[in-house]
């Protein structure tokens, strides 16, 4: 990959850039506190986009997965019917997405657009959509307590998938890292200069200093994912962890890996009504209700397994080249349960662990 | 953007057909047969090479869609749905009128890999409803009656006046090509046949299952299933060599919108077929 020198006073300017080439741009603005969300880019907001600010809570997925997206339209008039599939796919720059979103998108490529039939709704989305990514290396403003990415081998450096990589190397100064021939047009811009060994090695130290400042360390994904696996995580641990699930589905609804919808047809009109897909949730009740009223999937720990089974299952893995989670810490942050990854996966390793019992000898045993 | 590594907009499969609702039979209480065709001709001639064991999802529109089975055989000529008046889309088209329009897409699902029964016996056990999906596998092979071996049909259901496609069983108890053997739970008044669950047909004396070189299909209520599986394993037949047809809530019916999932199977693109072998390694119950 080709790297080029910029300076960070000049962020405004690659924005710009985008933007002159007709993309539409997102970026996470910051608020008072660590109140971050994506909006649109305006000549009025561009001065306070950032490099470093908190993830937003909110992850970048609806930009191809929109929470509703209309799919069709049907029509009706005198007997006959008209069914319009409708698309909406805005050539679009998620600027400053973070690495774990940069995985997170990646794993919905491969879900949606894998296996004998790709999703046209999010083929169209993805084909228009320029991904910068920025590397997390500010420990107060870009890592939270709940980040967990080094753990999942998604970050702060995405290695791939994105169209150009931006990366604070301190002192003014910024890598710039093209992933993709997009990513590499914007190189013309003369703001961009020649980097040289130095940078990238200096990439490297801030890298791997950047690692050591992680507080949320979950290093048994691998064990975990070997357990859940085999099947062999046991039930009473499913049901511990279902008991603190509230059911309230929001892990799935800011998890940048999930994929789940419903569809809905709504009337618009007379003798008009259009099909939309939302945003579905594992973790809701009714998720499996079959009509007539028999569910599969009756019990809250059921359903919680499920989610863990879904985003771990070595089958998963194999099929989708890497697990369904991204390390983001954004269901950690979201549970009132404390039943997040990071949380889940302490608790398989804890029932691991107490399975192998060890049976003390009283002093006077033999 | 990831160039070249994006497929372009393929044919957007969320797209349903305009089909015809030609005409309405009464099978049981709750349960009809909806006899159809689609609008356009070329989709009828593209859908028509589905599979026995396939499904379709139908659109009422307004409404929502529902995944259907499939029960006509490809080798006959019409095109209909059996379904049950038991939810909200369900109940739209037990409203349909003759001449009305609905939407179907598809069709979905594996199937049942009809060419891997060459020469084999073929023993289906269904319950209730469950003779739905099946029925198409039958119709199926009695039409290539030369490639298969014995063809037994084990049907149960509660009552007489539960009986699926009585004109089917009819003509299948008097045809020479197979085995058709029914029962019901509760007699009625007139009942002559059996009496009793269908696994009780299984060992009933005079009756000869064929294990060896067979392959059975289930298909019926849980409680239904899990003790056929059982009467069937006991007969000597191996896992591998049972074969189910399994149904889930669906949305899609094209591997995306998880609502059918079984472990590590999505039933609408990795099933709806699966062996009993396959379904214990699912690696959650059914």
């Amino acid at each position: 990959m080709k790297a080029r020198l910029m300076r960070s006073e000049d962020l405004a300017m690659l924005v710009n850039a985008i933007r002159r080439r007709g993309y539409e741009v997102v970026a996470p603005f910051c608020n008072k506190g660590r109140d971050t969300y994506y909006d649109m880019v305006t000549d009025e907001n561009i001065g306070r986009v950032r490099l470093h600010v908190p993830n937003p809570y909110y992850p970048p997925k609806r930009f191809v997965l929109p929470p509703i997206e209309r799919l069709l339209r049907v029509k009706r008039a005198n007997g006959a019917y008209d069914i319009q599939a409708t698309y909406e796919a805005p050539k679009r720059a998620i600027f400053g997405i973070r690495s774990c979103d940069v995985a997170g998108i990646y794993h919905l490529d491969r879900f949606y657009l894998g296996r004998e039939f790709p999703d046209t709704y999010y083929a169209r989305r993805r084909r228009e959509l320029l991904l910068v990514n920025v590397v997390c290396t500010n420990a107060e403003l870009d890592i939270s307590d709940a980040c967990f990415c080094v753990c999942t081998d998604t970050g702060p450096a995405a290695r791939d998938h994105f169209d150009l990589q931006l990366m604070d190397l301190g002192a003014g100064e910024l890598l710039a890292v093209a992933g993709t021939p997009a990513g590499e047009a914007l190189f013309e811009e003369p703001i961009f200069t020649k980097a040289a060994q130095e940078h990238v090695e200096r990439r490297r130290q801030i890298l791997s200093e950047v690692r050591k400042r992680f507080k949320t360390t979950t290093c048994w994904f691998s064990a975990t994912v070997r357990y859940v696996s085999q099947g062999s995580v046991p039930e009473k641990t499913w049901e511990e962890i279902g008991n603190r699930c509230l059911e309230c589905g929001g892990c799935t609804y800011v998890c940048p890996a999930c994929t789940c919808f419903t569809v809905s047809d709504r009337p618009t009109g007379r003798d008009e009504i259009e099909r939309v897909r939302i945003w579905d949730s594992c973790a809701l009740g009714g998720f499996t209700r079959m009509a007539g009223g028999h569910n599969p999937r009756k019990s809250v720990h059921d359903r919680r397994n499920r989610r863990f089974f879904r985003k771990l299952a070595h089958y998963f893995i194999q099929r989708e080249l890497s697990m369904a989670c991204v390390g983001c810490g954004r269901c950690a942050a979201v549970c009132h349960g404390d039943v997040g990854m990071p949380s889940v996966v302490e608790m398989i390793r804890r029932a691991a662990a107490l399975e192998e019992k060890i049976e003390p000898v009283p002093a006077d045993g033999r | 953007m990831l160039d070249g590594a994006i497929p372009g907009p393929a044919e957007n499969v969320y797209l349903p057909k305009l089909a015809v609702l030609d005409g309405v039979q009464d099978e049981i209480a709750e349960v009809k047969t909806f006899y159809w065709h689609f609008v356009d001709e070329a989709e009828q001639a593209k859908f028509r090479a589905f599979r026995p064991g396939q499904f379709a999802q139908v659109s009422l529109f307004g409404v929502g869609e529902f995944p259907a089975s499939l029960p006509p055989s490809p080798t006959e000529d019409e095109l209909f749905f059996t379904v049950r008046n038991v939810g909200s889309c369900t109940a739209a088209l037990h409203a349909l009128k003759p001449g009305e329009i609905f939407g179907v897409r598809g069709p979905y699902g594996n199937g049942f890999p009809m060419e891997q029964y060459y020469g084999r016996n073929l023993v289906f056990v269904a319950g209730g409803i469950g003779l739905i999906p099946l029925r198409s596998c039958i119709v199926y092979a009695m039409a290539h009656r030369e490639r298969y071996g014995r063809l037994q049909v084990f049907y149960g259901a509660r009552t007489p006046s539960d009986l699926m496609y009585v004109r089917d069983l009819k003509a299948w108890e008097e045809s020479a090509g197979l085995e058709c053997h029914v029962t019901v739970d509760r007699p009625a008044d007139g009942w002559k046949g059996n009496v009793g669950v269908v696994g009780s047909l299984l060992k009933k004396p005079g009756i000869n299952v064929a294990v060896a070189n067979s392959t059975a299909f289930v298909c019926g209520p849980p409680v239904m299933f899990r003790f056929a599986i059982k009467d069937l394993l006991q007969l000597g037949f191996a896992e591998r060599d049972i074969v189910s047809t399994l149904e889930r809530y669906m949305k899609c019916g094209v591997g995306k919108c998880g609502h059918c999932c079984i472990g590590v199977a999505y039933v609408c693109v990795d099933g709806p077929v699966f062996t009993y072998e396959q379904i214990k390694k699912l690696g959650e119950d059914i």
